[in-house]
């Protein structure tokens, strides 16, 4: 856990880089740290480890001031990682990683197994790159290399600066799914500076949102999307925080259970009737196993003599979204079909429910309530 | 190309410019023998030959086999330049009174190498040079190319050592006074590694201090290039007059003052390190200055003292007989270490053997001891003849002149290109390569021993050769303030206008100066880590 109390950060030209900012952030979770450039993000961060002083106020690492701590004592049980990786050019990936262990003196053979089991988990082949020099790896290697460096010593507490800032927005993407699945298994608590607010929606269990220094909002992504405080919030999140709060909300949380359906043996009567009681234009079809085979729309059941020379068969996947999909997607698949709901399958393709355009505005309009966990994301 | 102007420098030579002179005595005027007067002898016919091949190999097309031949052509011509006038001379020598008008004042009648010989070895090394190069284009290993590039001086070492060029009169000189030029030569070396080493430190310190404090900056790099434009000559007569004075000084006493300042420096350091922070802006860097200025006195003088004595402990190291065994085991436990650094580099040692990173320090260790032993042998020779009492400096190696002012001055001298470099190197890292250093918890002296000095060390080392070759070049104007070393051989020389003795003098301050640049960028290359080695 890290606790901002009242803290203040003068630099010696009378600047207030930081203006009696409290937060804290709980054990075990991401805390975004976010703002427009120069409102004190890196300045805060990096009071924690004592690479700046502060000026007044104080910061509790689990409950103790951070400065009861010798600062290299307290940095190497901080893992630490920055938007230029900061990899050292002359030693070797695995010498990098190894650092840490090796300045706490860890024994040789101990600190070769968790170097390999690092590099292994942030998707470097230990055996192939790990007596490279960082010169030899590409950008985003180098950022892998660096988060597996800031884990090194299996620390509680993480700094991150910007650490995928410095890549092309694919890479970018995949290094911050994969950290999340790192950080799933390993459950540290995180400080992440950004200034992007889709990787803060992304990564952060709660975001502080920054302004000159001081805190302007502390939320959970979906509150702060929600409930922006003030006119500053509101733009700084963008006009388009609804779509982006469909982006934290799970199909499987938002989706109807009931939608209009019909199996593939029905006849059209049956079908008919099924349009008739949801009061809608198109049904879908299933199998008997519920698989979902198609749709069928109104017109063609009147033209048609079966049901099955009416309906049209599709791919599940092109029409569908899985379960674990976002209200975002389900809401691109109901845009690109003419659909009044968008079908949701499982794992077998079996039609589960559907997400419906009403569905989706309810699910914006109240304020907050829907904010997901972790679990409820990709 | 390269090798056509080889062959074209030899040719010329060999056609036109005489190869040996030969003298009837030290002081009359010689006469000029070309390639062409020796009486016929197929063998000088081979000299020709070869100072022409080039020319014709340089459009041979295979570039491999091209480089080798001309390696050898340019070995060959190298090596014969030098030895087949060899032959001739002993021939004109035995003829000598036959060779000359009547009357001729003819004792110990002595052969010249000429200009001819010069252009051969000019024109041989062009051509090998050439070879090399080809042999580079053509993927040939580097240490396949320096055996082939060496073999010739090898060659040439051995005909030295042989015998077989006694007859010139630079060898005869050399006969005469080989043991003072042994002596004369290792002195060289101790001047230009004692001032290299004393330089070092104090530069590292200025460039570290420099490449921190914005405000010290300007001035530092001021004040080391300024040195740098006194003239050497100057700079001897500037040292003189306060070096005499010191050197008079008696040692007890003067350790007592050198107490007494010190402990009143690192006082007022102390009571300014306290008072920083309270103290305004201007009344600090007053007090700033004078502390620096306080502190300046001691540490001079203790540079003065550890660089003049140190001198000549480590030359009485290296020529006191009684010390020979403890030298030689010294010197072996260091090339050892020297050797497992290497195999530890190229064969990884290090990540197969877990504690090879400790054990490869052993050797080093036991160099140090011996080292320590040895100096603390040596100046006790030094200075086991007097009472402690009766210690003046002098008696350290302080003298107005002599090796002390002009090692002091070579100190000097070599502060602008070490400061500049550890500045330099110093500044270019990365800073996000040391926050990051600082964020994982290196100490400061972590941070600059593990991160700054290795990244930095390429950039050094280019300072520390080039301090080091011209070091061996001032060294040599070194003793006309009495100082020694090989300038000895040329001052004699010129004075005697004895171009053997000039020679004497000069060959081996050139050659210290390229074997000292190879040894310097052989341990640069193996201690600068694949990473950040240019490619
Ligand atoms: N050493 C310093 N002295 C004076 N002012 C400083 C110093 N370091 C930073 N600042 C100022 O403090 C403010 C906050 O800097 P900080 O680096 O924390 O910003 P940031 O939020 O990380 O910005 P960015 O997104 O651009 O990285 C900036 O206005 C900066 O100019
Ligand atoms: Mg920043």
């Amino acid at each position: 856990m890290i606790e901002f109390k009242e803290v203040i950060k003068e630099y010696p030209n009378g600047f207030r880089a930081v203006d009696g900012l409290t937060l804290t952030a709980r054990h075990g979770e991401i805390c975004v740290l976010i703002g427009p450039s120069g409102c004190g993000k890196t300045t805060a961060l990096r009071m924690v480890n004592r690479l700046i002083d502060v000026t007044r106020g104080e910061i509790l690492i689990d409950g103790q001031p951070n400065d009861e701590f010798e600062p290299e004592v307290l940095r190497r049980q901080i893992g630490y990682a920055i938007q230029q990786i900061g990899l050292l050019p002359h030693m070797t990936i695995r010498d990098n990683v190894a650092i840490v262990p090796r300045l706490l003196d860890w024994d040789e053979s101990r600190i070769r197994q968790r170097v390999d089991l690092l590099l292994d988990m942030v998707g470097i082949d230990p055996s192939i790159h790990g007596d490279k020099y960082p010169r030899q790896l590409s950008g985003g290697q180098q950022q892998r290399v660096g988060v597996a460096r800031a884990l090194g010593a299996d620390p509680p507490i993480m700094l991150m600066d910007e650490p995928f800032g410095a890549v092309d927005p694919i890479t970018r993407a995949i290094l911050q799914e994969e950290f999340l699945q790192i950080q799933q298994e390993v459950g540290k608590t995180i400080l992440f500076v950004t200034h992007d607010i889709d990787e803060a929606i992304y990564m952060g269990d709660r975001i502080a949102l920054l302004r000159a220094g001081r805190l302007v909002q502390y939320d959970s992504p979906d509150d702060l999307l929600a409930m922006p405080r003030d006119d500053f919030a509101r733009e700084f999140v963008g006009a388009d925080r609804s779509l982006k709060r469909l982006h934290l909300i799970s199909v499987k949380d938002s989706m109807m259970q009931s939608v209009p359906c019909c199996e593939h043996d029905a006849t059209l009567e049956e079908a008919r009737a099924c349009l008739e009681r949801h009061h809608s234009e198109s049904a879908f079809v299933v199998d008997a196993d519920g698989i979902l085979l198609g749709w069928v729309e109104k017109a063609a059941l009147e033209a048609s003599q079966s049901l099955s020379a009416a309906m049209q068969r599709a791919p599940a996947a092109s029409i569908a979204v899985p379960e674990d999909a976002t209200a975002r997607e389900a809401l691109s698949v109901l845009l690109s079909h003419s659909f009044d709901v968008t079908p949701v399958i499982d794992a077998d393709g079996v039609l589960t429910g559907g997400v419906s355009i009403q569905r989706l505005q309810d699910l914006v309009e109240v304020p907050g309530i829907h904010a997901a966990g972790r679990d409820g994301r990709p | 190309m390269i090798a056509l102007l080889g062959g074209c420098i030899a040719s010329f030579g060999f056609f036109f410019l005489p190869v040996i002179e030969l003298k009837p005595n030290r002081l009359a005027s010689g006469l000029p023998v070309t390639l062409l007067e020796i009486p016929g002898d197929w063998r000088y016919l081979l000299l020709f030959l070869l100072a022409l091949s080039p020319l014709l190999l340089a459009f041979l097309g295979v570039r491999n086999r091209r480089g080798w031949a001309l390696v050898a052509v340019g070995n060959l011509l190298a090596l014969l330049s030098l030895y087949l006038p060899a032959l001739a001379g002993g021939v004109y020598l035995q003829g000598a009174e036959a060779l000359f008008e009547a009357g001729t004042r003819i004792s110990n009648p002595r052969i010249l190498t000429s200009a001819a010989i010069a252009t051969g070895l000019a024109g041989g090394y062009i051509t090998l040079f050439a070879g090399l190069l080809d042999l580079e284009a053509s993927g040939v290993s580097r240490w396949a190319r320096g055996l082939a590039g060496a073999a010739g001086a090898l060659l040439i070492a051995l005909l030295l050592a042989g015998g077989a060029l006694d007859v010139y009169s630079i060898m005869v000189e050399y006969h005469a006074r080989g043991e003072a030029l042994a002596l004369r030569f290792l002195e060289h070396i101790v001047f230009v590694l004692v001032a290299l080493a004393a330089g070092l430190i104090v530069g590292i310190a200025l460039g570290l201090w420099a490449s921190r404090d914005a405000k010290a900056e300007d001035a530092i790099l001021y004040a080391v290039g300024i040195i740098q434009t006194i003239p050497s000559l100057a700079l001897f007569g500037i040292l003189l007059a306060p070096l005499a004075r010191l050197g008079d000084a008696n040692f007890l006493t003067l350790a007592r003052e050198w107490l007494l300042l010190a402990a009143l420096a690192i006082a007022a350091a102390l009571i300014l390190r306290r008072l920083y922070a309270r103290l305004p802006a201007r009344p600090r860097q007053f007090a700033m200055l004078a502390v620096f200025i306080l502190a300046l006195l001691p540490l001079a003088l203790a540079a003065v003292l550890s660089i003049a004595f140190g001198f000549e402990v480590v030359l009485t190291v290296l020529t006191l007989p009684q010390l020979a065994a403890l030298r030689e085991a010294t010197g072996l436990a260091l090339v050892l270490f020297l050797l497992l650094m290497a195999a530890g580099e190229r064969l990884r040692l290090e990540r197969r053997l877990p504690r090879y990173r400790q054990w490869r320090f052993l050797p080093l260790l036991l160099a140090a001891l011996g080292a320590l032993i040895l100096l603390a042998q040596a100046a006790g020779a030094l200075l086991r003849q007097r009472e402690l009492a009766e210690l003046t400096m002098r008696d350290f190696g302080v003298s107005g002149i002599g090796t002390a002012p002009a090692i002091i001055a070579l100190t000097l001298y070599s502060l602008l290109p070490l400061v500049r470099n550890t500045y330099a190197g110093l500044k270019n890292i990365d800073p996000a390569i040391i926050d990051s250093g600082r964020g994982m918890g290196f100490t400061a002296a972590q941070s600059f021993f593990r991160i700054e000095l290795p990244l930095a060390f390429p950039v050094i080392m280019a300072g520390v050769r080039n301090a080091a070759i011209s070091l061996v070049g001032i060294a040599a104007v070194a003793s006309i303030i009495g100082a020694g070393a090989l300038g000895d051989f040329i001052l004699l020389g010129v004075n005697s206008t004895s171009i053997d003795q000039i020679l004497l003098g000069a060959i081996p301050a050139v050659l210290l100066a390229v074997i000292l640049d190879a040894a310097l960028k052989l341990l640069e290359s193996l201690m600068t880590s694949p990473g950040i080695r240019q490619a």
